[in-house]
């Protein structure tokens, strides 16, 4: 233990003894204890004893709350006691040869408790104020000769700071001492008078005012604390205690902000413009944004290890201001799309993290996201060469920037709007083909064969279907091409799952209500309805097997079912007049009349071109099940009577290539050319052409007795889809019409503007307000509504 | 000789079709036919709408109740032959009891069920 600890610890020891006087005496309140506590704060840079909000006052209004004061009660001694004379100098001699050693570093002659009651005596005897103004001479003259080796030229930086650290704490250990010995004219004399400091800052305010604030010193120390924060901010170990130390002390003097936080920020400011310019240049956008990212954690932990809090907020800012907020569009345009291109997720996840750290970076952020979508997903829509791969690409890429939305922009509300708006711009951006081909992906997804697909991840794949479908502006485009599948999945029975299809039908009804979809369900219901059907008319002709008309079909055992399809809830199908076996043809006559006594004001159209068969034939490997369509049967049946047919003569028996082209050719291909060839060729090769001779294939094997032989689809040609795409436009008159007529039944009366806008909210598909008023025209020449007589603008609906 | 004729008159040889020697024999058949009102034109036109879909005023109505349109939207056909939906001509003759297309006097000859 050295002396000036031992001091100290005889200081703690009086101040023990007196705080017992204090209650015994009880002639001071005891929040007079507060007080001192509260002025213990004051002890800030000395280890364990300082707390955090070492300041003091710097006027002359000392900081004792006055509700303090007035509780203090001095009561008068009951006799004065005589002092002897000279009693003050003498006393005063000691007391000052005290400080004097304390000052120097030197033992002090005098015992502690002897010199703390000398004060106290004083104090007693009025000497307080002569005393406080003794001290305060002796504790100035002390301070002021301090300043010497403070400006000196040429010293070391560090060493500078080292001695000026140095001066501080010896300063302050100085003045606890002091302050112990002097503690009875604290408690009193200063508590007594509001505008005299106590030692404590007394010391403070000297400090400051001869060292502190020296414009040498203080620049030179600013200085110095400024090279050494630079150093470290270049990777260099500085002493952070030191740093710690220097700042506390400007802290404690009141001189932070003027004399170093300013500086500081201004130098933090050119530090980081100057190196975000440079490191944008050099780096990266990922290896910039981590270089930020450390950037900040290093500042962050300088406001730990010794900056003052209260920097925090405007250093935290300047970074950022520097190195992110003036970088924002050179950041976005260098790197956002390479991110997103290449689903770098952490990266992601940084960025969105630094940019929410700033002025409109979010904002930012999404605009040029929301971009890269409309970019990236137009090249997706627009490349007729892409149209195969287009559903799977558009819902692979919407996965991926809504991963991104979740997992890197947390889930932020903007950016999923902003997602869904430019997957609504992009996809319209090439008209009706999207929805033919999302149609066409769906039919792929609900056809039999397609095991790829257990029942919870088929209605997964609908549900993100669905997602893409809402996008689409020209719905009833998708609803021609979905029926027009719907339709060969349910004729053929090729529905790999009624479930499945009745769940795409009820969320297609979800999405754009009843009348969407009533066509579509009158489509499950003809499929219904023909069973029913199917067995009246069986049981019709059991019935009537005694009819010599009748008894014949039952003899030529042939199981037929027919398809009655209504009218305008299908697609619509070529007709075609093709030669059947008379059989067939009676057969159908037969069914037709039986169909049309049932419901009367109806007519049936025949649709060869649907129907499929099953012919048993005979091979000599063996007999075998042939699943055919309609026209493969009538072919195959011709070679029941003959065993060589040329093309120009199965044309003539046939009729199936006047009506419809290419289709005898493609039907004798299928058979002939196809995997199972039961026609052989005559000359082999894969097209057929017009002097081509056809065979029975009597060698014909299989390993299956049931074969499928599928028909080669005719390629659907631009015409036809242009064929659809015209019923569609020609289907939304009709929508419109009675779109309006809805809204003016309802409304009854309503302005053109209002009239307008409630259609675009009811239609599921773009029109052209030209074409709107269009409709408008057409219904008020039919009476269904009339202009107001007295406002052009108004209609009124004709009841 | 049997099936595929050219020649239907030849019927009796209709039955053979079932002997054993045949390469093929036909055993199941399904064919698809498709409905539609038996009428002279597609379109009624009083309200211009297919006569195979609800006129425009049940059109309208559709979205409210979402029940079955066909039923209570029929086609009526007049002695004239000619064809609307019951809905549309019922509002046509109370101005007028002339069939919108050949002028003759209306009068149903019946209801489409
Ligand atoms: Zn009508
Ligand atoms: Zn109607
Ligand atoms: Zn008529």
């Amino acid at each position: 233990m050295n002396e000036r600890d031992n001091f100290i610890l005889k200081a703690k020891r009086i101040k023990l003894i007196e705080e017992t006087k204090l209650k015994e005496s009880s002639s001071m309140e005891v929040n007079k204890m507060d007080i001192d506590d509260r002025r213990k704060s004051n002890f800030s840079s000395l280890g364990p004893l300082s707390t955090s909000n070492g300041s003091i006052s710097r006027g002359n209004s000392s900081n004792n709350a006055k509700g303090d004061i007035r509780k203090l009660v001095i009561k008068n001694f009951k006799s004065k006691p005589s002092l002897p004379e000279n009693y003050q100098e003498h006393t005063w001699q000691k007391l000052k040869e005290a400080v004097v050693a304390i000052q120097t570093a030197t033992p002090i002659t005098y015992c502690l408790e002897e010199l703390y009651q000398a004060v106290e005596n004083m104090c007693s005897h009025k000497m307080d104020s002569q005393l406080y103004v003794n001290l305060t001479g002796l504790a100035e003259s002390h301070v002021k000769a301090n300043i010497r080796p403070f400006l000196a030229e040429r010293i070391d930086k560090l060493l500078y700071l080292k001695k000026v650290n140095e001066c501080w704490q010896f300063h302050c250990q100085q003045m606890i001492m002091i302050r112990s010995i002097f503690l009875y004219l604290d408690r009193t004399y200063v508590l007594q008078n509001p505008t005299v400091h106590s030692i404590w800052d007394l010391g403070l305010e000297l400090f400051r005012d001869h060292i502190a604030t020296n414009s040498t010193v203080q620049s030179r120390t600013v200085e110095g604390i400024l090279m050494l924060i630079e150093k470290e901010r270049n990777g260099e170990t500085v002493d952070r205690t030191l740093l710690k130390s220097l700042l506390r002390m400007f802290s404690d003097l009141q001189i932070y902000k003027e004399a170093f936080e300013n500086k500081f920020l201004i130098a933090t400011k050119q530090l980081y413009q100057a190196e975000g310019q440079r490191k944008m240049q050099e780096l990266d956008v990922p290896e910039y944004l981590k270089h930020v990212d450390k950037r900040l954690v290093e500042e962050n932990e300088r406001l730990l290890h010794y900056l003052d809090q209260c920097t925090k907020l405007q250093l935290i800012f300047t970074i950022e201001r520097q190195l992110i907020a003036e970088h924002i569009t050179g950041i976005l345009q260098k790197g956002l799309d390479q991110l997103l291109e290449e689903n770098r997720v952490a990266d992601l996840s940084l960025l969105y993290s630094l940019f929410s750290r700033v002025k409109n970076g979010t904002i930012e952020l999404c605009g040029s996201f929301n971009a890269f979508i409309k970019t990236k997903g137009k090249t997706l829509v627009i490349d007729p060469e892409k149209d195969k791969t287009m559903v799977q690409d558009l819902l692979d890429f919407k996965d991926k920037m809504d991963y991104i939305v979740c997992n890197c922009f947390e889930r932020n509300e903007k950016f999923s709007h902003s997602l869904r708006e430019a997957f609504e711009y992009f996809i319209n951006q090439r008209t009706n083909k999207p929805a033919e081909l999302i149609a066409k992906y769906v039919d792929m997804k609900l056809r039999a064969g397609n095991k790829e697909a257990t029942e919870e991840e088929l209605e997964q794949i609908l549900d993100k279907i669905m997602v893409l479908f809402r996008f689409i502006h020209g719905k009833d485009v998708f609803e021609a091409f979905y029926k027009k599948d719907l339709a060969k999945r349910l004729l053929v029975g090729k529905s790999a799952s009624v479930d499945a299809e009745k769940s795409m039908l009820s969320k297609l009804k979800q999405e754009c209500g009843g009348g969407f979809t009533s066509k579509l369900e009158g489509m499950f219901k003809d499929m219904e309805l023909s069973k029913d059907i199917n067995i009246a008319f069986r049981q019709y002709i059991e019935g009537n097997a005694n009819s010599k008309e009748l008894a014949q079909f039952y003899a030529i055992g042939i199981d037929m079912t027919v398809n009655i399809l209504t009218m305008g809830y299908w697609p619509t199908y070529p007709v075609m007049e093709v030669n059947m076996p008379p059989q067939l043809v009676e057969y159908q006559n037969v069914f037709t009349k039986f169909y049309l006594a049932k419901h009367s004001g109806r007519k049936l159209q025949w649709q060869p071109t649907l129907g499929h068969c099953v012919l048993k034939a005979r091979f000599d490997q063996g007999p075998k099940d042939l699943q055919v369509s309609l026209f493969q049967s009538l072919v195959l049946l011709l070679f029941n009577d003959c065993n060589e047919m040329s093309l120009e003569e199965i044309l003539q028996a046939t009729n199936i290539e006047v009506s419809f082209d290419g289709e005898l050719r493609r039907t004798l291909q299928s058979l002939a050319c196809g995997k199972a060839r039961v026609l052989t060729k005559i000359p082999k090769s894969r097209e057929v052409e017009d002097k081509d001779k056809f065979k029975f294939n009597n060698e014909f094997t299989a390993k299956l007795f049931r074969i499928k032989i599928n028909s080669i689809q005719m390629k659907e040609t631009n015409e036809e889809q242009k064929a659809t795409e015209e019923r569609v436009y020609q289907d939304r008159q009709y929508q419109i019409d009675a779109a309006v007529v809805r809204i003016m039944k309802m409304r009854k009366t309503l302005s053109h503007n209002l009239l307008i806008s409630e259609l675009y909210k009811q239609l599921s598909f773009p029109v052209k307000p030209a074409d709107l008023k269009k409709r408008i025209e057409s219904l008020i020449d039919r009476d269904y509504m009339e202009r107001d007589k007295d406002n052009q603008n108004q209609y009124n609906y004709v009841a | 000789m049997h099936f595929l004729g050219m020649d239907d008159e030849d019927k009796s040889s209709d039955n053979e079709q079932s002997k054993p020697d045949k390469m093929f024999t036909l055993k199941r058949w399904n064919s698809v036919a498709m409905w539609s009102w038996d009428c002279s034109t597609d379109t009624c036109a009083i309200c211009r709408v297919q006569v195979m879909d609800a006129c425009l005023r049940c059109q309208a109505e559709s979205k409210k109740d979402a029940t079955n349109k066909d039923v209570t939207c029929v086609v009526c056909w007049g002695e004239c032959n000619h064809s609307f939906h019951h809905c549309c001509i019922s509002l046509w003759v109370k101005q007028s009891n002339r069939c919108p297309l050949c002028q003759q006097e209306w009068s149903i000859q019946r209801l489409s069920s």
